[in-house]
């Protein structure tokens, strides 16, 4: 229901705009799906992106922003606060977000309050603490949920799966630009969109989305689907490993 | 999540070493080392029953060859322990989602470990003295005339030349399945004691019998940790495996070179120390007090 709200709103946003004026933004992934393999750390996604019929003037100005952002398939989280009762430190009260990024990294020409100070990154959610992230249940003690979600940001990030890249996106001519975004070697598998957003003098112009599959390939992709869909038998072939390494290591060392 | 191999093999190796040193299966030391280098604990003790499936295989089969198995006392022990892993691995699913898996199993940890390695120091150091001092005066076990003796439903077996009730057997399994689907052990370190004191097995069919109660409850938990959970990982398993029995062959060797009683005061000491460190861990006030866990896992 937020989302269809948020989508008629940015829909009924973007057709105004249009109207006035028919600039728009076009981008191209350097790679479309990203296989993780048993040696995958990690990697680079290069956005090359257009600016398309736009004002001159303000284009030799540099009046165009660029925020690129790629955002990872959605999951639930539980954050929990370690309390200390009876002199340890045992998880106390927890909050349950739904509908969280699963990764979310953006690049920006400049830092985003300077690009806009409009209300129009919170209405895109551009940023991390413009993440339309809510709890799924209520929170009692006010004040309390923002300290969780902002535990959850800080959380992510430290893991390499939030990254907020300021100076990420370069223009290579007055209309071509180019953002670099990182994808962690924890990246989560799944369907992920890369989001351009052109803005001029800090108003939102115009935006565009392109998809990019990540995927498990090999022996991860066999083990991870394995023990996702049949981990009776995951469990089965595990200990049959097991059988055969303690059976070959009697043979190799054995005394009698 | 990024790992060393090399670490991963290296610890398996190291704990392999002190296996063989001290003729324990190595599981209460493993599962702490994997959490202190930060492999989540409901993966650390799944992957640990995987990798004592391995350990236990070939010491069991060492004792089938030489006949030290009690099968009959092994299969009642293994009974018990099938319904204490199927418990266990329910309670390890619950505690799971209510975000207190991590603090259980570190707070068995901490109990067990001090328990244990608190005994070892005592014993091995009254047996220290005990050498110093005048003649080895042999520590006779006390009359079978116990509790245990008045027990019901008695049973015989014949290779242990016991006659006793199934009830502290079953008992005994249970417990230590329990304990090996919560903590990744095999329990060995429970059960050989509680066999030569509590059912006065003889000691030349204990550990056999034992290995071959363990090799089945953790093959049992792998297998049900795997389907109810997906803790079980197979790469981390193996390199762990293969370090363990490499490093336990070399265990063996220098075990042999050195005194039990010191030995025993040495284990003693590792043990307490991982101790401190998982109680350190409770007590101390953690830098992040924040955590995120997957609603419906990772």
């Amino acid at each position: 229901m937020r989302s269809l709200l948020l989508s008629i709103s940015f829909l009924l946003f973007m057709s105004v705009v249009q109207a006035q004026v028919k600039t728009d933004v076009q981008i191209g992934l350097s790679r479309e799906t990203v296989e993780i393999s048993s040696s995958f750390d990690g990697t680079d996604i290069v956005v090359f992106g257009s600016i398309e019929n736009a004002d001159k003037q303000a284009l030799v100005d540099g009046k165009y922003d660029i925020v690129v952002v790629l955002v990872g398939p959605k999951e639930e989280v539980i954050v929990r606060r370690k309390e200390n009762k009876f002199g340890i430190w045992v998880n106390g009260s927890s909050l349950r977000f739904g509908d969280v990024p699963s990764s979310y990294s953006v690049a920006t020409t400049r830092p985003l309050a300077e690009i806009s100070d409009s209300n129009d990154v919170k209405i895109l959610q551009i940023g991390l603490e413009n993440l339309n992230v809510v709890p799924d249940e209520d929170f009692d003690a006010i004040g309390e949920e923002k300290v969780f979600k902002e535990s959850l940001n800080r959380l992510k990030l430290s893991q390499n799966l939030y990254s907020e890249s300021i100076g990420g996106v370069k223009f290579l001519s007055p209309s071509l630009f180019k953002a670099t975004l990182s994808v962690p070697a924890n990246v989560p598998i799944g369907r992920h969109t890369a989001q351009a957003f052109l803005f001029k003098e800090g108003k939102f112009v115009n935006a565009q989305f392109a998809e990019m599959q990540v995927k498990k390939i090999g022996f991860e992709q066999f083990t991870y689907d394995l023990a996702h869909r049949n981990g009776l038998l995951f469990g089965i072939i595990a200990v049959i490993i097991a059988i055969a390494t303690g059976w070959l290591a009697s043979v190799i060392f054995r005394k009698d | 999540m990024s790992v060393n191999i090399f670490v991963l093999f290296g610890m398996g190796a190291g704990v392999g070493f002190l296996s063989g040193m001290f003729g324990v299966g190595g599981g209460f030391l493993m599962t702490p080392l994997l959490i202190f280098y930060n492999i989540p604990p409901a993966v650390a003790v799944a992957t640990e029953a995987n990798q004592i499936v391995a350990s236990s295989f070939s010491g069991a089969l060492a004792h089938f060859r030489r006949g030290t198995v009690d099968i009959k006392l092994g299969t009642m022990l293994l009974v018990g322990g099938i319904t204490g892993s199927m418990i266990g691995v329910a309670i390890f699913s619950s505690l799971r989602s209510a975000g207190q898996l991590d603090l259980i199993i570190s707070i068995l940890y901490v109990v067990f470990l001090g328990t244990i390695g608190s005994l070892m120091i005592v014993e091995s150091l009254n047996a220290i003295r005990k050498n110093r001092g005048n003649s080895d005066t042999p520590t006779e076990l006390p009359k079978q005339y116990t509790w245990i003796s008045n027990l019901p439903f008695k049973m015989r077996f014949h290779k242990s030349k016991l006659y006793l009730s199934v009830i502290p057997v079953l008992v005994l399994g249970m417990l230590v399945g329990v304990l090996a689907s919560i903590m990744g052990v095999g329990g060995g370190f429970i059960m050989v004691p509680a066999m030569i004191y509590l059912l006065r097995v003889p000691t030349n069919v204990v550990i056999g019998t034992s290995l071959f109660q363990i090799m089945f409850v953790t093959m049992l938990t792998t297998i049900a940790q795997s389907a109810t959970n997906q803790t079980v990982d197979i790469v981390l398993a193996f390199i762990l495996m293969v370090g363990g029995v490499i490093g336990a062959q070399f265990g063996a060797q220098a075990g042999q070179k050195l005194k039990g009683e010191q030995l025993r005061a040495l284990l003693g000491l590792i043990v307490l120390a991982v101790c401190i460190r998982l109680g350190w861990d409770l007590i101390n006030m953690p830098t992040e007090l924040f955590s995120i866990g997957g609603g419906a896992g990772h």
